[in-house]
């Protein structure tokens, strides 16, 4: 009875919004979804206490596996442009057992980071308005689990800013942390430099109140690998594959939605540039300030710590609103893609018909988006109860466990892409290196990170000092038993929803070239085994 | 005759007031009514395939509401439904111009000054940019 004329491939140029959002604003928007004052302030002083003045360098090498990654979301896209992104890339390439655990490590790495997420929102909220408190851990779960509440709140009304309130948050954000980068470089590089006495804690626990820490001259050597060993790299990179969480979806997924030969693929170009080109700088200006133990030592608000030492009241207060508005920022980062890809299970049959449910005046997820953030809650007040009367720091672990769950998520997208598209691999030698190799070898990396860290993290020699729950490094504990709770989840879905895995992967010829004008390929659930 | 009149609805029944004088519009100027929905999930991240049917499926719920009562009150009227995967602006501009629409109807749920000037407000960007003549129409009246 409806007249549905104008269909999507009519309507597929999408110049105009592009056009009306400019290039300073797509650059702008890329860059904020990668939300890069938190993601320092969060893990800037995980990887100095693994790599020392290292940091840049692992900042920059962590880029590579990302990228790699990026390049297999950015042909996948093509084939099914699906908001379930790995899940549904993983049931076409290797059947509905791989896609649901890819899935599963999607939704998993977006929980566990949601602690950190509010810890930090909270902290640094108490640090805007009250310093004196911000060490009271009851206030700030307490308020971390209102920050939860109220992005949930953004993500379920579907409110984004205008394109003009981010540019001028964002740009703020930029502005600050590039000042505050250029003036700790200077105050390390002026005569004799800067120093401060402050608590320095020894493995052994114990706290020396009158440890002097120097600032110290950036040198190129920072950007070397020299002098450190790989498994302290790995522990570095496993935090700082964290940092660039966000960059690949805003750039391959984005990207796809407008001509490439207009302003987004530029934009994603930039907004690259600049986002290596900030973490860079700020990690430097991080490190040389006072030295890396400075920073590890103060690993809780590390960026806030060093910007009390650089920069005037006011810059520091601006510091504390950028790295604020950059966790709320990444709730777009966090939230939206585990509630997707919630209800692309949902919605292709996988999992509970009800993570599908969309609210009608939004046009959001709205039970998936409630679901999530309940569960964020308790796992955040959790980990703070077991932090708080354990020796284990669970809280600050889970950021390591994070880069464990995204590089079995990114990992399953890149092995997606190499053997979803095997049969074009070698059709041209573009195609080989962007399809076949980039996506290998990031899926390898992230393969090789994930499986030292697990055998670390059960070496205990992990955390730094040790931390151990149950009697393993917490670590592993956190990162495994969630990643591995999928597969009985899965086993229950199999027995509920027999349906969605008869799905068979999408058979050889049926697969449409990257670059052909085949389109997408066919509705996910169109091959079912027996058919 | 005259172009058709073009009135953009949401997924919650909003715009159903916009729909209904829409309806008067184009049946005194004996001429078509096109109501649109407009959708497109929030902009950052994957928003394909699923997300995309599922927030369809609703649309498809809505429109199809609103046009039943609107064939009711009118039985001899043309009412088509577009829906488009769009920002409901862009939508509207481009039924608008592909129809050569007489005007735009949309409906306004009151949103403050400080929340337009954050967030956006479709009505205050469809005025500045739509083809044709743009009705405003409160979301409790009619």
């Amino acid at each position: 009875m409806t007249a549905v004329s104008m269909g999507k491939s009519e309507m597929a140029s999408k110049g105009l919004k592009a056009g009306a959002l400019g290039l300073v604003a797509t650059t702008v928007i890329g860059i904020a979804s990668t939300a890069p004052g938190y993601s320092l302030a969060a893990g800037i002083g995980g990887i100095a206490g693994k790599v020392g003045v290292k940091a840049p360098f692992v900042m920059l090498f962590a880029f590579i596996p990302m990228a790699c990654i990026a390049a297999a979301f950015f042909y996948m896209n093509k084939a099914d442009a699906d908001c379930g992104t790995n899940f549904t890339w993983g049931v076409r390439a290797f059947g509905p057992g791989a896609g649901w655990i890819s899935g599963w490590g999607c939704i998993i790495a977006d929980l566990v980071i949601m602690p950190n997420l509010a810890g930090i929102s909270g902290q640094y909220l108490l640090l805007l308005f009250r310093p004196s408190l911000a060490g009271n851990i009851w206030l700030q779960t307490l308020l971390g689990c209102l920050f939860i509440v109220a992005m949930c709140w953004i993500c379920f009304t579907g409110i984004e800013l205008s394109a003009r309130s981010q540019v001028i948050l964002l740009g703020t954000e930029l502005v600050v942390l590039v000042i505050f980068s250029v003036v700790a470089m200077a105050k390390a590089f002026s005569g004799s430099g800067v120093s401060k006495i402050a608590d320095f804690t020894n493995d052994d626990g114990t706290v020396d109140p009158n440890h002097v820490y120097h600032s110290i001259k950036p040198s190129l050597s920072w950007l070397s690998p020299s002098g450190v060993t790989a498994g302290a790299v790995v522990g570095g990179l496993v935090v700082a594959v964290f940092a660039y969480w966000g960059w690949d979806t805003a750039v391959s997924v984005n990207e796809e939605s407008s001509d490439a030969n207009r302003t987004p693929g530029l934009a994603a170009v930039l907004s690259t540039v600049l986002l290596l080109a900030i973490y860079l700088v700020t990690s430097y200006g991080v490190v040389a300030l006072l030295g890396s133990d400075f920073i590890s030592q103060n690993s809780g608000d590390a960026i806030y710590a060093a910007g009390k030492v650089a920069l005037p009241t006011v810059m520091v207060k601006l510091l504390v609103i950028a790295i604020l508005t950059s966790a709320a920022a990444s709730c777009q980062t966090t939230i939206l893609p585990a509630t997707r890809t919630m209800l692309s299970m949902g919605s292709h049959g996988g999992a509970p018909g009800k993570l599908a449910q969309i609210d009608r005046k939004h046009l959001t997820p709205d039970f998936s988006t409630w679901l999530f953030g309940g569960l964020s809650i308790v796992w955040y007040v959790a980990l703070v109860l077991i932090s708080h009367h354990t020796t284990t720091d669970a809280y600050s672990a889970s950021i390591a466990a994070v880069g464990l769950a995204i590089c079995v998520y990114y990992g399953l997208s890149g092995y997606s892409c190499v053997w979803y598209y095997r049969r074009y691999l070698t059709k041209t030698v573009k195609n080989f290196f962007l399809i076949g190799f980039l996506p290998l070898l990031g899926a390898v990396m992230l393969t090789y990170i994930f499986g030292r860290t697990i055998w670390d993290a059960a070496q205990k020699k992990y955390t730094d000092p040790p931390s151990s729950l149950f009697g393993v490094g917490s670590v592993l504990v956190i990162g495994t038993v969630l990643l591995v709770l999928g597969v009985p989840l899965m086993l229950v879905c199999r027995k509920k929803y027999p349906a969605f895995f008869r799905i068979k992967p999408d058979p050889l010829d049926t697969i449409p070239d990257p670059y052909g004008t085949s389109g997408p390929a066919a509705p996910l659930g169109t091959y079912v085994k027996g058919a | 005759m005259a172009g058709e009149i073009v009135v953009g609805v949401g997924g919650d029944g909003s715009g159903t007031s916009a729909a209904r004088v829409a309806a008067r519009v184009a049946n005194m100027m004996n001429t078509s009514l096109v109501i649109v929905f407009g959708y497109e999930a929030a902009a950052l991240g994957p928003r394909g395939g699923a997300l995309e049917e599922e927030i369809a499926a609703v649309g498809a719920e809505a429109t199809s509401k609103i046009r039943a009562e609107i064939s009711r009150a009118y039985p001899t009227l043309d009412v088509q439904v577009e829906m488009v995967p769009d920002r409901p602006v862009e939508s509207l501009v481009r039924v608008a111009e592909a129809r050569q629409a007489e005007v735009i109807v949309v409906g306004h749920g009151g949103k403050g000054p400080l929340r337009a000037a954050l967030l956006g407000s479709v009505t205050y960007e469809l005025v500045h940019r739509a083809p044709v003549p743009v009705l405003v129409v409160p979301d409790d009246e009619a």
